[in-house]
């Protein structure tokens, strides 16, 4: 079949993103979750008009495509997403472009921060054991349950200027 | 040149699970300019962190504990917001000049605003604080009845004149938001583009600024 001529194709546009999240999140989970969050919120009839994929994925940041008119529909899906799998996920949109190689120069350029595993027991805020940094964020395990339940997370999040004594 | 957003109610560490510092720090890489911390009256507790704007929010089970609550906290807590829901606590927020916000009043059986608090809220200088938290906490049923909520709200206060302000209402930096994701949801309230822009900017910013002429007259 001879393929679509360029000016009778759809035009798209790129949504670059940062995500955030409590444990490693697979592609797979990732795809499934922005369809579901797409039609739970404009439905099947619009998830349709969105043209939405996720062109890729690297475990931080990813790429997805979108029908160039619907570009804050994308953004706003993506904000919907706050969990993938029981697993706390915070998905931000960093810039819109409209090809791949502009998407990933402009805005995946990100120099990522390594997470570091630690082990070490705190009592400053709250009495538990630190197990990862991130620059200058770290995470607390806490022993005592009750905050973490009340926001729906696993951790305690604090920074280094909160305890010192973890630099 | 961009505007300074400001998250003006989030809810930090002991009744959230971040502190203060962290949500400020994962605020500012979202492209806010600063966050207000909120906590709710149960979970008060001074803190003194001056990156921060620090607030509270009161919840009340009659008006008489409210006004009680209000004329306590007004000395100590720079921003006085009121946790929303019941028709009559949400009346008795709006008549009180010294509450800066009052947040989610739909959260009751119906609306929780009509024309007589709407035209009350004007003209004490109370916004409404929209909670976004609904977007990504809820789905289906719950969250469309919210949305509905909000929009029947909204539009009163368009109606009236009263200031609208965006809040994420997070409980840790997984519920923060970035402006342009928020604005992206606004369309659906329904609010435009310039004014979703100054429910997260200049609304927040008049709040910070009417809480320190307050801090200045009690001085």
């Amino acid at each position: 079949m001879k393929p679509l001529r360029p000016t009778l194709r759809d035009s798209f546009r790129y949504v670059a993103f940062t995500l955030s999240s409590e444990e490693p999140v697979r592609t797979r989970d990732l795809q499934a979750e922005i369809f579901k969050a797409a039609k739970s919120l404009f439905g099947d009839v619009g998830v349709s008009k969105l043209g939405i994929k996720v062109v890729m994925f690297d475990g931080t940041k990813g790429l997805v495509r979108c029908h160039y008119r619907h570009v804050p529909d994308v953004q706003a899906t993506l904000a919907t997403i706050g969990k993938i799998e029981n697993n706390r996920v915070r998905a931000t949109v960093v810039g819109t472009s409209g090809t791949i190689k502009a998407a990933i120069e402009k805005y995946l350029q990100i120099d990522e921060r390594i997470r570091r595993i630690i082990s070490s027991y705190v009592t400053v805020p709250v009495s538990g054991k630190a197990v990862r940094m991130r620059g200058k964020e770290i995470d607390i395990i806490p022993e005592d349950r009750e905050i973490v339940d009340r926001a729906g997370v696993q951790f305690i999040g604090i920074t280094i200027d909160d305890n010192e004594r973890l630099i | 040149m961009m505007p300074d957003y400001v998250d003006i109610s989030v809810h930090a560490f002991p009744e959230g699970a971040d502190t203060p510092k962290r949500l400020n720090l994962v605020a500012r890489s979202l492209g806010f300019a600063t966050i207000g911390v909120t906590t709710h009256s149960p979970y008060w507790s001074q803190f003194s962190d001056s990156s921060v704007i620090s607030g509270i929010e009161i919840v009340a089970h009659s008006v008489r504990d409210l006004r009680k609550k209000i004329a306590f906290f007004s000395d100590t807590a720079p921003i006085i917001s009121v946790h929303g829901g019941d028709e009559r606590i949400n009346r008795a927020a709006c008549s009180d000049d010294r509450v800066d916000l009052l947040m989610h009043p739909e959260r009751g059986k119906r609306g929780g605003l009509n024309q007589v608090t709407a035209k009350i809220a004007e003209k004490n200088g109370v916004a409404l604080g929209l909670s976004f938290g609904y977007f990504w906490k809820t789905r289906e049923i719950e969250r469309s009845r919210a949305l509905a909520l909000q929009h029947q709200n909204v539009a009163l206060c368009q109606k009236f004149g009263v200031p609208i302000v965006i809040t994420s209402d997070a409980y840790s930096h997984f519920d923060l938001r970035a402006p342009r994701q928020l604005k992206a949801l606004a369309r659906f309230i329904p609010l435009e583009d310039k004014e979703a822009t100054a429910a997260l900017s200049s609304a927040p910013q008049n709040i910070i600024k009417r809480s320190t002429q307050k801090e200045k007259a009690r001085v």
